[in-house]
């Protein structure tokens, strides 16, 4: 999706270039940041490859272009498998690609960066956000969405809830949860995978959960809105891991969706992006990653996007300071923003990770 | 005539001079058309077999030569399960349709069953819409929890159907692709005469006996053709399988290859080009079986010369299970998913204990309105199919010429050529072409700054950036959607072109007309109409299209059909049904009027 001001805003930007405005440095920022914006403004356009839909990336847009008008954003909405195989091809043919990457496959945003496609850049607010979201001042988790349990409140209710994952394991060994447990489809959602891995090595009951799973035939679904979708119209009864925001919203406007906050300890996961190393506009790129880790940015995030704020000093309903207040601090598990998450992207590794899901939960 | 339709070798000069060279001048449009066709199909199909001989993306540095892709894809149980469960749908597709598409002609060509003027077109309808969409209408209408399941579920109290049940899928595949051996059958039918049906009636045969045991067998050649057509078909299912194989996990190929994007958490080009080798391994002896068929399905037609004299034989009490049995068909195959979709296109959500008047609403368009890349699709999907559409009529014209009337070795490799894009699915074809038009310009350009000369640095300066726009243009899908369906639309314009007497082409060269000339103002006059009623059907195929543009999906070149892959993915169920609705309308505009101006559906 393509977001272009009017001709006039364009007009206003250039001659405000012209004759730098001190008052668009936010305040705070270092005295030589109005250099930056200046650059930024020179180049005039910014473009963003991004796995977020783009009805919530809408505000974020809106938001930066009132901060630093003259700056055409240039969104390209695509899954995540889809951000990182359009980037790779389009870096190796030459040509135009994206100043900037920001996606929900941490695992892949971190195998770029670390293949040395990454721009390195401190933020001027990499202090304000967690360090476990910090990678080498070059990838930059900018969320903190929970992973939960959803549930169709018509047709679930009462003990039937499940609020920690060995609850979930007992509640669907019952007969009336057969054929009517739904999660993600691991082969084909990296977002799912992450999760599933992640459940493996912090959840002590993990193979009973698998057989469970097994035992109740899960009915698997590669996105989370026909997850959703299934649980809604009771064709499933309970959903797995399901993706925190999305659910969050739909569950807004849909009377029969219930979603829990796994109260043993709930799976973080942040949308990681980093800047391109040969950004055709770098400086559009890094003013708007400083933008999405600002206050500013992060209260739009949470407030309007709906994606949970990752900043402390952000309240708010789908912030990270409302879900320490939810579960608690130590419950929180957020996937660290590193090089721990291409673990499984080892050929040979995510094969025997598949192929033991596919044994126990999987086998039909 | 042997002089004038000489081949593309032309004599030397010498006296002969002047002429030679002007005939030289006069085939370079030929010569053009041959390459530009032949690069076309055969480019891309080379890019995939080159990708599955190595062992990383071809545009990665570390890639080197080597047949792991095939080692990991044969080692991979799913892919044996996906290559099983394909065998399976295909002959089950084959099973059904043929016998069901053969009784369908039977009753509507050679008996006097009521309301067959009406019935005709519905029984087109399949052929028409998308799989996707169809995939789509049988969740809403008939899943666990469809509009129709709970309804059965209030009356009964069960459901007596799996509708995500891999019988389900080949029942539904298999009635779907029903019309496609009526089409056969019924045209094979047309052209034969009564009389032999009539005496078996008259000696005292049942309407039944009659069908199976003079009429069917009279056309197994053409039933035959429809039988290996659909077989290859179904071995290239991917949108019904897509949608309804997901929640109990059933694979064949084209889904398994889809899957490979995001198995291994990186793309694996490499794999995904491997299983298309072993896919255009098996479609490819079927679509030559086909050619041969076709050849030979006339053979059996020995009763010509009397003239086609049809009367419409009597069923009499038959009529009523006749009937029963086409309002069947088309209830389960046109009107259950149809319906299902427009209902769910106007609903809020839905459910059981949910009562439809109460959630009525029109939001979902008006999302679909506020999203610039929805309404960019629907644009584009209306701008492809008609003036994509005429393109395509106009080039599959081009190649159809420099084949006509001149039979040498370049009209026989061109003959062959337009069918090996046919053997490749339409998934396939679409990420070979985004392969094409990603790196094509960037060799053209690393040969180009080689070169070291004026032109070639203005050309790699200017013409290059040109080169790389296109990719993100409406233009790399209509070029992907026009050599997917090259063999179709060439078996249109050709049918047309056959029906030119050389006689008349003979004449206009004899008063001395160009060969030029006699194109403009004799051949392509005389089939205007053909060509008018290609285009019509090539809208159709075009509005209905959905792999092709799957992987060629990005911001300006949005299409209806790639959007719902993508959509589905990404599970925005109520865009789905809004936009599958505003595709079926779109198609029944174009079929409504093929029929208002008499166009033969099929030929």
């Amino acid at each position: 999706m393509t977001f272009q001001p009017t001709i006039a805003a364009a007009a206003i930007a250039l001659a405000f270039a012209a004759a730098p405005v001190l008052a668009q440095v936010p305040a705070g920022y270092p005295a030589n940041y109005q250099q930056l914006v200046d650059a930024a403004k020179k180049e005039g356009k910014l473009v963003v490859y991004g796995a977020t839909d783009s009805k919530a990336v809408q505000p974020l847009v809106k938001d930066f272009n009132a901060l630093y008008p003259g700056i055409t954003v240039e969104y390209n909405d695509m899954n995540s498998t889809e951000v990182y195989n359009r980037f790779i091809s389009e870096a190796a043919a030459g040509g135009d690609t994206a100043d900037a990457l920001w996606s929900s496959a941490m695992d892949l945003q971190i195998k770029l960066a670390a293949g040395g496609y990454a721009l390195p850049y401190k933020s001027v607010e990499a202090a304000n956000i967690p360090g476990w979201a910090v990678w080498k001042d070059m990838a930059y988790g900018t969320t903190y969405e929970p992973a939960v349990f959803v549930y169709n409140k018509r047709l679930v209710t009462g003990a039937e809830i499940p609020q920690t994952h060995a609850d979930f394991a007992r509640i669907i060994a019952q007969p009336k949860f057969k054929d009517k447990v739904t999660t993600y489809d691991i082969e084909k959602s990296g977002v799912g995978f992450m999760f599933m891995t992640q459940d493996a090595q912090d959840f002590p009951q993990f193979g009973a959960l698998q057989q469970a799973f097994g035992a109740a035939r899960v009915r698997v679904q590669s996105s989370t809105g026909t997850m959703l979708e299934r649980i809604s119209s009771g064709e499933n009864l309970i959903g797995y891991n399901v993706l925190g925001p999305y659910a969050l919203v739909r569950a807004k406007n849909d009377p029969s969706l219930g979603v829990v906050l796994p109260k043993d300890y709930t799976l973080i996961m942040s949308r990681v992006q980093f800047i391109n190393k040969s950004a055709k506009h770098p400086n559009a790129a890094k003013l708007w990653m400083d933008y999405i880790l600002s206050k500013r940015g992060q209260t739009v995030i949470a407030n309007e996007s709906k994606l949970f704020a990752i900043r402390a000093d952000v309240t708010g309903e789908t912030t990270s300071a409302e879900l320490v207040k939810q579960v608690g601090e130590k419950n929180l598990k957020p996937l660290v923003v590193g090089p721990a998450v291409m673990e499984y992207l080892a050929p040979a590794k995510r094969m025997a990770f598949l192929k033991q899901w596919k044994e126990t939960a999987g086998k039909k | 005539m042997p002089t004038f339709s000489l081949p593309g070798a032309v004599k030397s000069t010498g006296a002969d001079g002047e002429r030679g060279a002007r005939r030289r001048r006069l085939n370079w449009p030929r010569a053009i058309v041959v390459v530009l066709a032949c690069l076309a199909i055969f480019l891309p199909l080379f890019l995939i077999f080159y990708q599955s001989v190595l062992s990383a993306p071809f545009f990665m540095p570390d890639k080197v030569l080597s047949l792991d892709a095939f080692r990991f894809i044969f080692e991979d149980s799913d892919f044996w399960l996906a290559f099983k469960n394909g065998l399976l749908l295909a002959s089950g597709l084959a099973v059904i349709a043929v016998p069901l598409g053969g009784m369908l002609a039977f009753l509507m060509v050679r008996t006097d069953l009521p309301g067959r003027g009406w019935i005709g077109p519905l029984l087109l309808v399949p052929i028409f819409v998308s799989p996707m969409v169809m995939g789509f209408g049988y969740v809403v209408s008939m899943g666990p929890v469809g509009f129709y399941s709970t309804w059965i579920h209030q009356l009964l109290g069960v459901i007596p159907w799996n509708v995500y049940s891999f019988t389900s899928i080949v029942v539904i595949a298999g009635l779907t692709h029903v019309p496609h051996v009526y089409l056969y059958a019924s045209s094979a039918l047309k052209s034969l005469g009564s009389d032999v049906e009539e005496a078996a009636r008259v000696s005292g045969a049942s309407p039944w006996q009659v069908m199976f045991n003079v009429s069917l067998p009279m056309i197994m050649p053409a039933l035959a053709y429809a039988g290996v057509l659909v077989f290859f078909l179904g071995f290239e299912v991917f949108g019904l399988v897509l949608v309804l194989g997901d929640p109990e996990g059933h694979l064949v190929l084209a889904t398994y290859l889809y899957k490979l994007t995001n198995k291994l958490g990186t793309p694996s080009y490499h794999l995904m080009a491997a299983v298309a080798v072993c896919l255009v391994a098996v479609t490819m002896p079927l679509v030559m079986a086909q050619r041969w068929l076709l050849k030979s399905a006339n053979k059996y037609v020995s009763i010509k010369g009397k003239g086609a004299r049809q009367k419409p034989l009597p069923l009499g009490r038959w009529k009523w299970l006749a009937l029963a049995v086409i309002g069947g068909w088309i209830l389960v195959t046109v009107v259950l998913p149809l319906t299902g979709i427009v209902l769910r296109s106007f609903v809020q959500y839905w459910g059981e204990g949910v009562k439809l008047a109460d959630v009525l609403t029109l939001q979902h368009f008006r999302d679909i309105w506020e999203q610039p890349s929805l309404v960019r699709g629907i644009v584009n999907t209306i701008l492809i199919g008609v003036i994509g559409g005429g393109l395509a009529v106009a080039c599959y014209t081009a190649i159809a010429l420099a084949m006509h009337r001149k039979p040498d070795g370049v009209t026989r490799l061109l003959d062959y050529s337009v069918l090996v894009p046919r053997a490749v699915p339409g998934l396939l074809a679409g990420l070979s072409f985004l392969w094409v038009f990603l790196f094509v310009p960037s060799w053209l350009d690393t040969v180009l700054k080689g070169m070291d000369n004026g032109v070639a640095a203005w050309l790699s300066e200017h013409f290059i950036p040109q080169l790389r726009q296109l990719r993100s243009t409406i233009f790399a899908l209509w070029l992907a959607y026009s050599v997917v369906w090259l063999a179709y639309g060439m078996r249109l314009v050709s049918t047309s072109l056959l029906q030119v007497g050389p006689e008349l082409e003979e004449a206009a060269r004899a008063v001395g007309a160009s060969r030029g000339r006699v194109t403009r103002d004799v051949t392509l006059p005389l089939i205007k109409f053909g060509m008018l009623g290609a285009w019509l059907m090539v809208f159709l195929i075009f509005e209905r299209e959905y792999s092709t543009g799957v992987y060629l999906l990005s911001p300006g070149t949005e299409v209806i059909g790639a959007m719902l892959v993508s959509l589905w993915a990404g599970g925005s169920t109520d865009l789905v049904a809004a936009l599958s609705f505003i595709n079926i309308t779109l198609v029944a505009i174009g079929l409504g009027i093929a029929l208002r101006f008499g166009v033969k559906l099929h030929n």
